[in-house]
């Protein structure tokens, strides 16, 4: 769905969504939309800190959904995303993956569901070439040799570094040791692919080749993603956003309904999508009122131009 | 101060066939108080390029001249310290220029290291870190024990703590959030009004247009476009190459025009946007 909803308008998304959930709704019991993660009140504050990063949070993740965490910085999204994953432990409240609450024992059964690119790529990598490094995590899984060769080369290929094989990971750009530290990720097959931020020094083009990769993925893997992401583009294309505020859940929505909320999103670090700028630039020509697809723009604009 | 690179070529590890050319004979002159953008896809050498302004990395051949320094193949590594004074650089990952173990120590370091008094580093490092947007409670934190946007904040708050009279920015805004961004981008511009010279690596072409007086384009180890943000986004065979992105309102001016409008030239601001399609529809 996201591929083409580069080209497809926001509200053909959420229609597309509510299609889904209304099928689901309507299928037996046991085939419905399963949660591949349920956050039930969670609490952290790191060491030492006076301050709760994630202060009470419920949250449920259906299998394939891509979601999008925004917020201002130090909200706690990358702390959340560090619970998921059993980094850090909860001081209360539960994590199920997959059906199962993790704790000390579990979940080393649940990591091995999950993929995390970290939003630094230096603190991914362990490997001494680009290739030792993406075939840690096969290692890892105890795939064979010959398997893992052709694995590592398929990877790479994906996000385009198969050229940078034998570097060393510390010796790339920064966009290179983006790409390298998802091909490493992607390498494993997770069921939950987290990115945090993991887009964020990709050029323009270079960002959406990764991000129409992850939806292909999705579609072909029965993928769970969720994207940590300060792109507005992005999160318009997403099927859901949690924006996230002093570690608690603000507003759990579709974009439109975010968008909506117009000079408001500044409460929340957040900036009003393009075409609302635009929109609010016109006022003397166009009469609107909160989010405006570009296609409702564009067409707004040709019918005046017609008229005139 | 006046920057200006001729003919420089940068080769990591020439005795590695594996590491490519990081600069390939690149030929361009920055001038005194403007803000200059560099932009270009991964890997094309935008960092490369601007490791050389301060003397990180040293040209394979060529030259660069930054005020009164000359930097050459044979530059050393001493007497480095009245330029690196002049030219503060905040780079692409925060974490790799944060080491001391509270926020204020790493904020004040630059300025001690550049003949501050204690006190006056303190006292900058008070300042900074509310200019950056985290509160006087960061100062005795661990940067370490921070978020990614708050460890960017404090590296840019250390560059600037010095007051260097040139400032080279690799993609600071990455991992800021939206409101922080332009906050920052403004903090930017106001450095500039006050005569910095700023250049800023960046894969925003929003914050280029908004910002910038000067676009360089890099491809592959090449400088190959220069000109205002408006020639640039403007230039037909980078486009066609595909070497540069387009601002969005540049791209929604096409858009329009494939269905009737016109523009002469592609707007590359929503005020420059607006101000076209009010004008074509009131036909005046
Ligand atoms: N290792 C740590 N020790 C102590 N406090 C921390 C640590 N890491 C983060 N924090 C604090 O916890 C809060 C949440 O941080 P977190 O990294 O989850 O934010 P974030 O939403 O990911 O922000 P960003 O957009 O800047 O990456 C912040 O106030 C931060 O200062
Ligand atoms: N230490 C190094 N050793 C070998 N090659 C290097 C080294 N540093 C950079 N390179 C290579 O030089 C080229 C230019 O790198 P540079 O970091 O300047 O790119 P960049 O334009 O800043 O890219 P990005 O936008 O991804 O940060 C890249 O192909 C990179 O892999
Ligand atoms: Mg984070
Ligand atoms: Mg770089």
């Amino acid at each position: 769905m996201l591929v083409t909803s580069l080209t497809k308008s926001i509200s053909e998304i959420s229609g597309n969504r509510d299609t889904n959930l209304s099928n689901d709704f309507f299928l037996p019991k046991g085939e419905q939309m399963e949660n591949i993660i349920s956050i039930k009140d969670v609490f952290y504050k790191y060491p030492g800190s006076d301050n709760y990063a994630v202060n009470g949070i419920s949250l449920d993740i259906k299998a394939n959904e891509w979601i999008s965490i925004v917020g201002k910085n130090g909200s706690g999204k990358t702390t959340l995303t560090r619970l998921i994953d059993g980094l850090e432990e909860c001081e209360s409240g539960t994590i199920e993956i997959d059906g199962v609450v993790t704790d000390e024992e579990t979940i080393w059964d649940a990591r091995k569901k999950i993929g995390i690119v970290f939003q630094n790529p230096d603190h991914q990598f362990v490997g001494a070439t680009v290739e030792d490094d993406v075939a840690f995590g096969l290692e890892n899984q105890g795939m064979p040799r010959e398997q893992m060769i052709n694995a590592v080369d398929n990877a790479l290929k994906m996000v385009d570094m198969q050229d940078f094989k034998k570097r060393d990971p510390q010796s790339l750009s920064g966009g290179q040791k983006q790409r390298v530290a998802i091909a490493g990720v992607l390498a494993i097959k997770p069921q939950i692919i987290i990115m945090d931020e993991s887009t964020s020094m990709l050029d323009p083009e270079g960002r959406k080749t990764v991000i129409n990769l992850i939806e292909q993925l999705r579609s072909e893997q029965n993928l769970t993603v969720i994207s940590i992401t300060h792109d507005i583009e992005e999160t318009q294309l997403s099927d859901r956003i949690i924006v996230l505020n002093s570690g608690k859940i603000v507003k759990d929505t579709d974009p439109a309904d975010l968008y909506n909320l117009g000079p408001q999103l500044t409460e929340f670090g957040l900036e009003e999508p393009f075409t609302n700028l635009v929109a609010a630039g016109l006022t003397d020509l166009i009469d609107f009122k909160g989010y405006i697809t570009e296609e409702g723009l564009i067409d707004k604009l040709c019918e005046l131009n017609l008229k005139r | 101060m006046r920057i200006e690179f001729e003919k420089v070529t940068h080769s990591y590890e020439s005795s590695n066939p594996m590491s490519g050319l990081g600069l390939a004979n690149v030929s361009c002159t920055i001038e005194s108080g403007q803000f200059t953008a560099i932009v270009g896809k991964t890997g094309s050498g935008k960092s490369t390029l601007v490791k050389h302004i301060n003397a990180l990395l040293k040209p394979t051949s060529g030259t660069i001249t930054v005020g009164d320094h000359q930097i050459t193949p044979e530059t050393d590594n001493k007497n480095l310290k009245p330029l690196r004074k002049k030219v503060g650089m905040v780079f692409q990952f925060p974490e790799s220029q944060l080491f001391e173990d509270t926020v204020e120590k790493d904020i004040m370091f630059g300025p001690k290291n550049f003949g501050f008094t204690e006190e006056q580093a303190k006292e900058a490092a008070s300042k900074m870190i509310e200019v950056v947007g985290l509160g006087p409670d960061y100062l005795t934190k661990s940067p370490f024990d921070l978020s990614g946007g708050q460890m960017r904040r404090v590296a840019i708050a250390g560059v600037l703590a010095s007051d260097p009279e040139t400032i080279i920015l690799d993609e600071p805004t990455a991992g800021l959030d939206p409101v922080g961004r332009k906050e920052i981008m403004d903090l930017f511009k106001a450095q500039q009004s006050r005569g910095k010279t700023i250049i800023l690596i960046t894969h925003n072409m929003d914050d280029v247009a908004n910002y910038a007086d000067k676009l360089m384009v890099m491809h592959d180890s090449h400088l190959v476009g220069q000109g205002t943000p408006k020639q640039v986004f403007n230039d037909q065979e980078l486009l066609n190459k595909n070497y540069i992105s387009l601002p969005q309102s540049a791209v929604f001016a096409q858009k329009l025009a494939a269905k009737g409008f016109t523009f002469d030239q592609l707007p590359i601001t929503i005020s420059e946007l607006t101000a076209e399609i009010k004008q074509q529809i009131h036909g005046d």
